[in-house]
């Protein structure tokens, strides 16, 4: 199987609005995926569709190799599922609830009896488990979410924000979480509109926005993608016309701007080519006072591609 | 891998011990509870009580027990369907429970059914116990008591009688994913039927629509002689869906009794005379298979509608 999840022209709308738009998206086995947008960009109706949750409009949805069916449960016994700010049933403890899910699974009960400690033992709820969920906290009932998407050993684990209302230690203790589960041959599936999250866990990523994908590849692919131009901000004294032609003559310049007292300088290549700007600012009668390269980062990439996404639908 | 092809069966069952594991921490079971035991003892009670504000002296009653529909009656029966069911559906909607509940891999067709079993077990179960506590109040109360052997039927009588209300809130809940609505429609169409239905029935004469309509149904009188000046004698029967226990248990003991409905006459009563004429008679086994056939008609129907609903509903939530 080359995918675990594939999606074609799949679509989604809520009366007028088109919450996801014929999303193709890809998801290959054993990596962990990075279903990355702003809040609204359509992740949580993607994501409810691939469960069988919501019934897409349009397009078709494959999870696991199979087709999926309205109403057809025997795919979700592969899958394990966080939704998003997981809310789980008050009145029973944490404990009884993974015990009734792994039941509703068909986890056998002595399997039960061996993985449900170990499991919240992984979250951190081994001592809380015989309490009420009522009285668990955010993070708590966060974690509980994670443990019974867990519950089934699950081929594929699909995590709908799963650091969303976490402190930063809980971030942490959840990624590592995730990794863990990957190294066993899990694939992982996560939305988050967080990009150093997706940066620092993810293998592949799918960029979305206003339910259109933006971009979809392995984390190196899309950085690549964005990392081309690297801008030099030099701060010079005396800066004048000049001191900018003399910048421009440079053979791996691509764009010079001024702004204020800053200079702005693209160049195309990666090496450090910060002494040849700089004499070629004293060349032109400036005073260089401090400079700065600045290589792209992931967060630079998604803003340009949200930015050029709006516009491009402006002048639609 | 660690899942085994489980059978229908034991999904079935973990939705099952979901629900009842849920409801029965929740306060409102606990209220629910505590008012059927009220109603009940109310209804052991109420003898000594009229007669302790002047009324008729207790008599010792031997046919108490089979009559007392589990000390509920028709309104005691709605108010459980209610409490039991109002939040089963609507409940998982409002908390969002609903969403990792059908990820799991359960077809919605169980999950709705494990509910409708649960809250039936729950019903059982309850019952029950009120069938036990009325049979020894009745015997305290009112002395010893006949045809003890026909108390199973008077449990079965009053759970036809509550389901027929459960698959009621159900419908509005599951289609409103509101418990309030879930309360207040079916409670709406009980107080329709009940106090609008009953006026207009005797006084119309129109009666005989109530017998299609959950509820406590048309009046009427078996075992008696003409009416009197003011109301007819005899022993008065309700032919609603209310009244499926004690009619069954009437029936069995009394095959041949006839029913005869009545209207007052308005004509008369403007004189100070008010009086019945009698409409029709219709024999009890008729009734008691109306009632039933009324009954399951209402609860296949909802209850199939709600669950097509709850098949199709898209979780939004
Ligand atoms: N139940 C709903 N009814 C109407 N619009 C909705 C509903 N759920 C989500 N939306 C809209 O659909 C879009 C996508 O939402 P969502 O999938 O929740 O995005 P994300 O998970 O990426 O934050 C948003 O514009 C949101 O307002
Ligand atoms: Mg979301």
């Amino acid at each position: 199987m080359r995918f675990v999840i594939e999606t074609a022209d799949l679509t989604k709308k809520y009366g007028p609005l088109v919450a996801v738009d014929k999303l193709d998206l890809k998801v290959k086995t054993d990596t962990i995926h990075g279903f990355l947008g702003p809040n609204g960009a359509g992740k949580t109706t993607t994501i409810k569709m691939l469960i069988g949750l919501l019934k897409p409009d349009g397009g078709s949805v494959s999870v696991l190799g199979q087709e999926l069916g309205w109403d057809k449960p025997d795919v979700r016994s592969r899958i394990g599922y966080m939704p998003e700010l997981p809310k789980l049933p008050k009145h029973l403890k944490g404990r009884e609830l993974i015990d009734i899910y792994g039941r509703m699974y068909g986890v056998t009960k002595e399997e039960r009896k061996k993985q449900i400690p170990k499991l919240l033992d992984m979250v951190g709820l081994k001592e809380r488990g015989i309490d009420l969920i009522i009285t668990y906290s955010k993070g708590m009932k966060q974690r509980l979410g994670i443990a019974q998407a867990l519950l089934n050993e699950p081929e594929l684990v699909i995590l709908d924000e799963p650091s969303l209302g976490l402190d930063p230690v809980g971030m942490v203790e959840v990624r590592e979480i995730m990794h863990e589960i990957a190294k066993e041959g899990v694939t992982v599936f996560l939305s988050s509109h967080l990009l150093h999250e997706v940066e620092q866990v993810c293998t592949h990523v799918t960029i979305i926005n206003k339910g259109v994908e933006l971009a979809s590849g392995t984390l190196k692919q899309i950085s690549a993608k964005v990392k081309g131009p690297v801008t030099i901000e030099a701060e010079v004294d005396k800066l004048s016309k000049a001191v900018i032609k003399k910048v421009e003559k440079l053979s791996f310049v691509t764009g010079v701007s001024k702004d204020g007292k800053k200079l702005l300088v693209e160049v195309k290549t990666r090496d450090d080519v910060r002494s040849q700007i700089s004499q070629a600012i004293t060349a032109g009668g400036g005073i260089v006072i401090s400079m700065d390269s600045k290589g792209k980062s992931l967060e630079d990439v998604f803003m340009d591609l949200l930015v050029k996404h709006k516009r491009k639908k402006r002048s639609q | 891998m660690s899942v085994s092809h489980t059978s229908w069966t034991a999904k079935f069952l973990a939705v099952v011990r979901y629900e009842i594991l849920w409801n029965i921490r929740k306060k409102k079971f606990l209220g629910m509870l505590i008012l059927a035991f009220a109603l009940s003892t109310l209804s052991l009670a109420l003898g000594h009580i009229v007669s302790a504000l002047g009324g008729p002296s207790v008599e010792p009653n031997p046919d108490f027990v089979i009559g007392s529909n589990v000390g509920l009656g028709g309104f005691g029966f709605f108010l459980f369907a209610i409490v039991t069911v109002m939040n089963t559906v609507s409940g998982e909607f409002e908390s969002g429970t609903i969403v990792p509940l059908l990820a799991k891999p359960v077809s919605r067709t169980t999950v709705f059914f494990g509910k409708l079993f649960a809250a039936f077990l729950t019903l059982l179960v309850t019952y029950c116990f009120l069938m036990i506590y009325m049979t020894i109040g009745g015997f305290v109360v009112y002395g010893p008591q006949n045809n003890l052997h026909l108390v199973p039927l008077s449990l079965l009588g009053a759970l036809f009688s509550t389901l027929i209300w459960i698959s009621i809130v159900l419908f509005f809940g599951t289609l409103s994913r509101s418990s309030l609505i879930a309360a207040l429609a079916p409670l709406g169409i009980w107080l329709g039927t009940t106090i609008i239905g009953q006026i207009v029935g005797a006084l119309a004469g129109q009666g005989w629509i109530l017998t299609y309509i959950p509820g406590t149904g048309n009046s009427g009188f078996a075992n008696g002689g003409p009416p009197s000046q003011f109301a007819p004698t005899g022993t008065a029967v309700s032919t609603g869906t209310d009244s499926i226990g004690p009619n069954l248990i009437s029936y069995i003991l009394h095959p041949s009794r006839e029913v005869t409905f009545y209207k007052i006459n308005i004509e008369e009563m403007a004189h100070g005379q008010p009086s019945w004429v009698a409409l029709y008679s219709e024999p009890l086994s008729n009734i008691v298979l109306m009632s039933i056939a009324v009954a399951l008609v209402y609860f296949i129907v909802f209850v199939a509608i709600s669950w097509y609903a709850f098949r199709r509903a898209q979780i939004t939530e």
